[in-house]
């Protein structure tokens, strides 16, 4: 039975950037490496801008970009510009 | 990730106590060493040039007095830094420029602000250093400037660069202009929203740049070898920060450059950039001696960076009932001389805090003949904070409704929307309302001339990456290693989480702070991801630690690693059938290493996720003098969601500091130029920051909801108490005075037009 894709979201300035304005995507992975390496696949050289300068929100849960987070069928990726502080 | 450990089931035995700092000592009978407190045999004094203008083209440098001078050594222009290309670099929130970067070090084409750098010299003494300083010569082009934010950004403003185009525009602007991007957060529809509301709330706001006010000022010393390779000894919140940006503007390898870290006389995000230390570096590359950079009081408040001031107009949507149904955020903030103001934090955190269908944050990040923009303590949300928590407190009264009340109605919750996206997971801001409401000093009476203010703000909180490593010594006892400067009792928090996790007493813990060629890379202190990340990795390595002391034990009773267990600091059989052994501790497992396999030692490096946010709610009680102004803070009452407090004492102190800090943001901290943009106020004489007879014992109200991502529950504690205590004050402030006050700060002068004004809300 095929497992229900995640719902990948991209900030507007990124998807502005880098994928000539599109947001959202529906991709099915295991791990953050699977939904790095489909959207890398789709936009050429994205994969190393998501992994260099973002933190990802997993359900909400926020997340350094690490290729073993695992994705759950169903959830809600957000790829967010990284948390840094004083 | 670590199994979480569950509290409820596991009795914590050292963490919540309160064990004196490990480095307490030395710091209060002044043998901790700084920045300033390191010296070499044959070292050199540099001193820096810095320009007395806010701007002015620079046409040319003559250094040939001064390199004459005797005892001059070595004279440094940024000509002797190589140029770096013009990129945005990392995350979008914080890209770094190194082209920006290298002018900030040391001024290229034009200076931007006053104090900007020009040149540096390395003689044999302070002394002569200076007299080399008045020997350069610059010819300057004294060009117009331009300091205030709104005034920055009209379309006749001088312009800092003259190709400037407005990222985050679409199209792109046809001319430049000092706008360095433009950001826009959107959820919902903001048009319903507002049509839907019973009552609007608009209004402008105005805050004042202020500084950090750490108060041991930047200070290195560096060491080159002919070989190309260098040491630095500086005071910094990232001595690896330190050397990747060293390395870079330099042109070196990072393995060849090793940066110990100095202790740190407070940082408050104003210590994760550097200034100094590339200068130093070159001249001693030039000299063949070490060099040591000091910076005055007046260079600090001149050349490093404060946080931005901001203009910003805020307007909220309400319906009689008290739901918050659409909210408008427009904030303008000063990056200073180079782009990279705190703006996207600003629009992320301003509304964060609530439960709002409809809500648009626009930013824009504008340059200006000031220092460049540095973090301060949750960058950006107290002052996006500020204007929102007011327009909070003027709608709460808008409708008759209590303003904690107000708020908890719409707090956010697990599920609710943020405007960047992603539902919260974690909703604890509630608990912080209700620990307010439930505290004596909300229902205490008031006197004449006295207001009561509450306000709320969120902090992000971060992970990231981190290494630590332990070494079990021969008499039992354990150096715990990070890559983290302790700024804020972070060795203590180490110490007792190795503890812990060992089963060892606190006492037996010895935490230190290893140099970049010591512990595996570990990013900044700051975000307030310490005591979360680097304390994981710190439990992690205990682990593997117990896994080594369990392998050892096992070899000493010929038994399987699995039939032993690790429990209260000592190796144990796993069941009572596998025969009779007396619990070997720690201490017994030490003393028998050598044979059992040698040193007993692990490391872990970790890139540590599942951050929780942090939540703070503060209420403030002021008098006002009608005749001078002056406020007076009677009561302060801060209660913050801090996940579990390790050490608590260290938690409060860190309440505590926070909403001192913002106390000050609040009532007097301001930079005062002059018609030529000189600065009128750098000392801490004339830029006053609160001392302790300003204030109240401040209260903190520690709210424990556990982080569920960390093993013994832990959040960042160290910045979202700054977030509301801007607003708290002005509440106060206006209640107390009938009149809204809408910037910052609220120095009695300001207190006195609003109360001769008759402006209300």
């Amino acid at each position: 039975m095929a497992q229900s894709p995640a719902r990948v979201v991209l900030t507007s300035g990124f998807s502005g950037c880098y994928t000539g304005g599109v947001k959202e995507f529906e991709i099915e992975a295991k791990t953050l490496r699977g939904v790095i390496k489909a959207l890398d696949e789709l936009y050429p050289g994205l994969g190393e801008h998501l992994e260099e300068e973002t933190t990802v929100a997993i359900d909400g849960e926020i997340h350094e970009v690490g290729y073993h987070q695992p994705v759950r069928p169903g959830c809600e990726i957000f790829f967010i510009p990284k948390i840094e502080g004083g | 990730m670590p199994d979480t450990i569950k509290l409820e089931e596991k009795k914590l035995k050292v963490i919540g106590t309160r064990p004196v700092r490990p480095d307490g000592v030395p710091k209060v009978t002044g043998l901790a060493r700084y920045g300033a407190d390191y010296s070499l045999p044959g070292m050199l004094w540099g001193k820096i040039l810095r320009s007395p203008h806010a701007h002015a083209r620079i046409r040319s440098i003559d250094t040939s007095q001064a390199q004459a001078l005797p005892g001059v050594k070595a004279v440094m222009t940024s000509a002797d830094l190589p140029e770096q290309k013009f990129e945005y670099v990392g995350p979008e929130r914080v890209a770094v420029n190194f082209w920006h970067m290298t002018r900030n070090i040391m001024a290229r084409e034009k200076v931007l602000y006053e104090g900007h750098a020009v040149a540096a010299v390395a003689a044999i003494s302070s002394t002569v250093a200076d007299e080399a300083l008045r020997l350069i010569k610059v010819d300057y082009e004294v060009l117009p400037h331009v300091i205030d934010v709104d005034e920055a950004m009209r379309p006749d403003a001088p312009l800092l660069f003259a190709d400037m185009i407005t990222r985050g525009v679409e199209p792109a602007p046809g001319k430049p202009s000092n706008i360095s991007k433009r950001i826009e957060l959107k959820i919902g529809d903001l048009e319903a929203g507002f049509a839907a509301a019973d009552e609007i709330v608009e209004m402008d706001f105005k805050t004042a740049p202020v500084h950090q006010g750490y108060i041991e000022p930047q200070g290195c010393l560096a060491r080159f070898d002919t070989d190309g390779q260098g040491e630095i000894w500086a005071s910094s919140q990232g001595h690896f920060v330190v050397r990747a940006f060293t390395a870079q503007l330099l042109e070196m390898n990072i393995g060849n450059l090793l940066v110990h870290p100095a202790e740190i006389g407070g940082g408050f995000g104003g210590k994760t950039v550097i200034y100094i230390e590339p200068v130093a570096a070159v001249l001693s590359r030039k000299t063949g001696h070490p060099v040591k950079i000091v910076m005055s009081r007046e260079d600090v408040f001149m050349a490093t960076g404060p946080t931005s001031g901001a203009a910003m107009t805020v307007k909220i949507g309400v319906k009689k009932d008290g739901k918050i149904v659409a909210a408008d955020g427009l904030f303008k903030f000063q990056a200073g001389a180079f782009p990279g103001s705190p703006v996207m934090n600003a629009c992320m955190c301003s509304f964060a805090p609530y439960d709002i269908p409809n809500v648009r944050s626009v930013g824009y990040d504008v340059v200006c003949n000031r220092p460049k923009s540095a973090a301060y303590r949750a960058p950006g949300s107290p002052i996006s904070a500020f204007a929102v928590e007011s327009v909070i407190d003027v709608a709460a009264a808008r409708i008759g409704m209590d303003p904690l009340q107000f708020r908890l109605k719409n707090s956010a919750k697990v599920g609710t929307p943020t405007v960047w996206g992603p539902k919260h997971a974690h909703d604890s801001y509630a608990a912080t309302i209700q620990a307010l409401l439930k505290h004596p000093g909300y229902t205490a009476p008031l006197g004449k001339n006295q207001g009561r203010g509450v306000a709320s703000g969120f902090w992000f909180n971060n992970g990231g990456e981190s290494s630590a490593t332990a070494h079990v010594n021969e008499d039992g006892t354990v150096v715990v290693a990070t890559g983290s400067p302790d700024i804020g009792g972070s060795r203590a928090s180490m110490a007792l989480m190795a503890a812990e996790t060992l089963g060892i007493d606190y006492d037996k813990v010895r935490p230190i702070v290893a140099d970049t060629a010591s512990i595996g890379y570990t990013h900044v202190t700051g975000g307030s991801r310490v005591t979360f990340a680097s304390g994981i990795a710190v439990i992690e390595a205990c682990k593997k630690v117990i896994g080594e002391l369990r392998a050892r034990a096992a070899m000493t009773w010929d038994v399987d690693v699995d039939d032993v267990i690790w429990e209260e600091g000592h190796a144990r059989p796993a069941g009572k059938n596998m025969g009779r052994f007396e619990p070997l501790s720690l201490k017994a497992i030490a003393a028998k290493k050598a044979v059992t396999g040698g040193p007993i030692s692990a490391s872990a490096s970790v890139n540590a996720g599942g951050v929780a946010p942090g939540f703070a709610s503060e209420l403030c009680d002021v008098e006002v003098d009608p005749e001078t102004g002056g406020v007076k803070i009677l009561r302060f009452v801060a209660a913050q969601d801090v996940g579990r407090a390790i050490h608590p004492s260290y938690v409060e102190g860190q309440i505590q500091g926070g909403v001192a800090q913002g106390i000050g943001w609040a009532l007097n901290e301001e930079y005062i130029y002059d018609q030529a943009g000189r600065l009128l106020n750098a000392g801490f004489l004339d830029y006053r920051i609160p001392v302790a007879s300003d204030l109240p014992m401040i209260e903190a109200v520690l709210v424990e909801v556990p982080n569920p991502n960390h093993p013994f529950g832990v959040k960042g504690a160290g910045e979202v108490n700054i977030v509301p205590s801007m607003a708290a004050v002005a509440n106060a402030v206006s209640h107390a005075i009938g009149r809204r006050m809408t910037e910052l700060p609220m120095s009695p002068p300001k207190v006195l037009v609003a109360l001769d004004s008759g402006r209300g809300d």
